[in-house]
């Protein structure tokens, strides 16, 4: 037998996790850009070192992204990887297919990459990994042609992904799937063609276990939220007790605001709305007896981003109750003043949650036309430096 | 790199087709560039693009974030994109001799 | 010819017949094993999920493999998670156990669901990435093939764990709101080619891109110059310019962070926080992260009151034990001296000896 050329990566095919190595000498029994980007990260396990050039603008007409460049810095040693360009393409909302539309992606992918993919990246897209720069056109059309579109990239709207929602969750206060495929068909022209000073992000998450990671990850996070009374079945509630649930510990004494009362006496379970904060977590441990409110709608929070330039952000709430009922006209048009914003102000590679962090959030509301509230803060300001405007106060001489 | 003559000049070009050396640049190596990303002719609009990021870049050694071009040039993004089907970035600013725009992080 | 901004395929057209009848008509749903969600519609119709891991790096032939067993148990249909994991979404309850029986001989492993950890969100590292320091994949696959059992349910977690892996201090991935964060980091100060900044850079836009104004611009030269005493290894400048270099296989290494979340439930999300700052990058089975994470996992595991996230239980327990009982030293490494850093301190006399 041959001695194996990859002897690092093959020790990454024993152990029990699925190993992505596996995935890669398959796709080099087909592809010899796959066989050769086996070999290059072998190379890279072995001095510790990536193997890619930085840069590479590619792209298909009428676009000003969805492809990354990408180029082997060692192309001589490793020729079917001197050209390895990413398409990001659009996943359909709530990660759902046919087989036959993942079989017709294949066979595109199969001609004109090295058949490796990722499902998904972490902004929701389609990545196919490595193509040529020839066969960036052709790969797009014949992809159109089973319909499939590019994702975004650079200073764009980027893809926008969701939570399962409503398809299967009954946790789910706004239907995020409809809402990303509605946005991302209405703002197309963003996605596609950069024109923003940074990347833009959009994440929709049914209910505020955010299982789409919004807060954290998307300049705009849509959070699906209900403003009434928690739905309580008591009858069912009695059976989690009686099928052994310690509801005193696992779900009274964790309520965040001391909202939830039990009664062992009467077997009643009381939830005190008003100081409920819908954290989610009496529902999370009680399915079958507690649901979501019955007046939903979507909490939105600005600024969330990874640490890129000064520091990563959680997103800050905007705005604490939205309808989200097609066609999102109040949505969409919000979504418009911010982004005009942040265009006519944020500098080059400033994300929206540094500009409102270097213009105030004052200045970011007024801009907006929105009512400053005091669900918006942790607390009121310490400090006693507040701007008045001239209008504030009166003229003295 | 490659060496590829374009409008009568030997220039070093990277993998994607930029021009190294920004002071080699003019107007019959704007024309060829052009020809690269699928522009036949250069029309009186393309010249406004490319001299106005041209200038840009020599005042300020940077390309202007594109709202900006756009704002001053007085061309909607898709008449940028008519122009130069591959958009400003690779197209425009190629052609006007700028170094590559730096891409997603 | 291609048609322009025709956008996704329209998810209607790819929901299972089940999921389209029961649209946001769930009722309620149990964990009846380890890796299976089996939800009910008012209908009163039963779906059940099983839920496997994926390598996230896949082959088209792997996805044919997915989809030939997806044509025999759910119609022809398939999801995938936000995590990577891939759903068989069954309607026919007695093809549920066939299907796990068919997972087993395949070789796919079930799990990710609940109180487990869940497939481990990740970067491209060496495999696509230009600013990678580490392989993100190979990290991943070093690290789950300690965990999986906390996966598959056959040892049980006090609650979610989330995991993520960031091949460089860009943090794609959530990885500054995980439970536990794998991050690539630099030690050293990047080397300029100043010969190719003055052609292949924007000097300006370098400049800007420090969020220290370490960088400045060198006009003899038509360069920049960076200064050594205010950098600190972010990459930035090397992301804007390709005539800096900030790799260094020597001195770059990967970093260990705890204890953020995202969820709402019970606390507001918060930010992973430094629990180990440098180890080394020893591909491919990374030894010391490996063991670093167990570790973690495995205080975390002995201490946590049920339903506690790592984070949740920190705050509880405080800080000054976290490092007391996972045995991780303390350094000025763990203060903070960036922007948001004075509302990292203590000012309080609540603490722990």
């Amino acid at each position: 037998m041959e001695p194996s050329n990859t002897p690092l990566l093959d020790e990454l095919e024993e152990g029990q996790w699925p190993s992505f190595v596996a995935q890669l000498k398959q796709a080099a029994e087909k592809s010899p850009a796959a066989a050769d980007l086996l070999r290059q990260v072998e190379r890279s396990y072995a001095d510790n070192t990536g193997h890619w050039k930085r840069g590479g603008i590619v792209g298909v007409r009428g676009y000003g992204g969805g492809v990354v460049g990408r180029y082997s810095s060692l192309p001589e040693e490793f020729p079917g990887v001197k050209e390895f360009h990413t398409m990001r393409i659009n996943e359909p909302a709530g990660f759902f297919y046919t087989t036959e539309k993942l079989r017709q992606l294949c066979d595109v992918w199969d001609q004109y990459g090295s058949g490796l993919l990722n499902l998904h990246g972490s902004t929701g897209d389609i990545i196919l990994l490595g193509t040529t720069t020839e066969n960036l056109q052709p790969c797009f059309d014949a992809l159109t042609e089973v319909g499939f579109d590019l994702g975004g990239s650079g200073s764009a709207l980027r893809t926008i992904s969701c939570c399962v929602g409503q398809a299967r969750c009954e946790y789910a206060c706004i239907d995020t799937m409809d809402i990303t495929y509605d946005l991302t068909m209405h703002f197309q022209s963003d996605i596609h063609r950069p024109s923003f000073p940074y990347k833009f992000k959009i994440k929709c998450s049914g209910c505020p276990n955010d299982c789409a990671a919004a807060s954290a990850r998307s300049d705009l996070a849509i959070i699906g939220v209900w403003r009434d009374a928690i739905q309580v079945d008591p009858q069912a509630v009695r059976q989690y007790v009686a099928d052994g649930l310690n509801i005193i510990d696992q779900v009274v004494r964790r309520c965040p605001t001391w909202a939830v009362e039990w009664d062992a006496q009467t077997q009643e379970l009381k939830i005190n709305d008003a100081d409920c904060t819908h954290c989610m977590h009496c529902i999370n441990q009680m399915p079958k007896a507690l649901r979501v409110g019955k007046q939903q709608g979507a909490t939105l929070l600005v600024g969330g981003k990874a640490p890129v330039v000064k520091g990563a952000q959680i997103g800050s709430v905007l705005v604490p109750f939205i309808e989200m009922q097609p066609p999102y006209t109040e949505f969409k048009e919000l979504l418009v003043k911010i982004i005009d914003w942040w265009a006519e102000n944020g500098k080059n590679r400033e994300r929206i949650g540094e500009l409102i962090d270097r213009l105030g959030m004052a200045a970011f509301l007024q801009a907006i036309g929105r009512q400053p509230c005091a669900q918006m803060v942790n607390a009121p300001r310490a400090n006693p430096y507040l701007f008045w405007k001239s209008e504030e106060v009166q003229q003295n001489g | 790199m490659e060496i590829r003559e374009l409008g009568g000049k030997q220039l070093e070009l990277d993998e994607d087709g930029f021009i190294q050396d920004p002071a080699a640049w003019d107007e019959a190596v704007a024309a060829a560039l052009a020809k690269t990303e699928g522009v036949d002719e250069m029309s009186e609009k393309h010249w406004k693009l490319v001299n106005y990021l041209r200038n840009y870049y020599l005042q300020f050694q940077m390309a202007p974030m594109i709202r900006k071009l756009c704002k001053e040039t007085g061309f909607k993004l898709n008449e940028v994109y008519e122009l130069f089907p591959s958009g400003p970035a690779k197209g425009a600013c190629k052609v006007a001799g700028l170094p590559k725009p730096t891409g997603c992080v | 010819m291609a048609k322009n901004d025709i956008g996704p395929p329209n998810y209607r057209d790819m929901l299972p017949p089940i999921v389209r009848e029961n649209y946001g008509r769930w009722r309620q749903h149990t964990i009846p094993q380890p890796g299976v969600l089996c939800h009910t519609s008012e209908s009163g119709a039963v779906l059940t999920s099983v839920r496997v891991a994926s390598p996230r790096l896949v082959s088209t032939d792997w996805v044919r493999q997915i989809c030939a067993l997806a044509d025999q148990f759910c119609d022809g249909h398939i999801r995938f998670t936000t995590r990577h994991n891939v759903e068989f979404l069954v309607s026919e309850p007695a093809k549920v156990e066939p299907l796990l029986e068919r997972l087993e001989a395949a070789g796919l492993m079930v799990g990710g669901v609940g109180n487990a950890i869940s497939n481990v969100v990740h970067t491209q590292g060496w495999i696509h990435c230009k600013s990678a320091v580490t392989d993100a994949s190979g990290l991943v696959k070093a690290v789950m093939d300690e965990l999986h059992p906390y996966f598959t349910g056959k040892r049980d977690v006090p609650a979610r764990l989330r995991v993520a892996v960031a091949c460089c201090v860009n943090m794609c991935g959530a990885c500054h709101c995980s439970d536990i964060a794998i991050v690539g980091i630099h030690r050293t100060v990047p080397r300029i080619n100043h010969d190719m900044v003055s052609k292949s850079c924007e000097i300006p836009s370098t400049v800007a891109s420090c969020p220290t104004g370490a960088v400045r611009p060198n006009p003899k030269l038509k360069s920049i110059d960076i200064v050594a005493e205010k950098c600190m290894y972010c990459g930035n400048c090397a992301a804007v310019c390709p005539a800096i270099d900030i790799m260094d296989p020597v001195n770059d290494g990967v970093s260990i962070w705890v204890g953020g979340k995202i969820s709402n439930a019970r606390t507001a999300p918060k930010f992973s926080r430094l629990a180990i700052p440098f180890l080394p990058n020893r591909p491919p089975r990374w030894p010391e992260v490996v063991e670093a994470v167990k570790n973690l996992v495995e205080v975390w595991r002995g201490n946590a009151k049920p339903g506690e996230r790592m984070g949740e239980w920190i705050d509880r327990i405080g800080w000054e034990r976290f490092f007391k009982l996972t045995g991780i030293p303390f350094t000025d490494k763990h203060i903070d001296d960036f922007t948001h850093a004075t509302t990292t301190f203590r000012s309080t006399t609540q603490f722990r000896f």
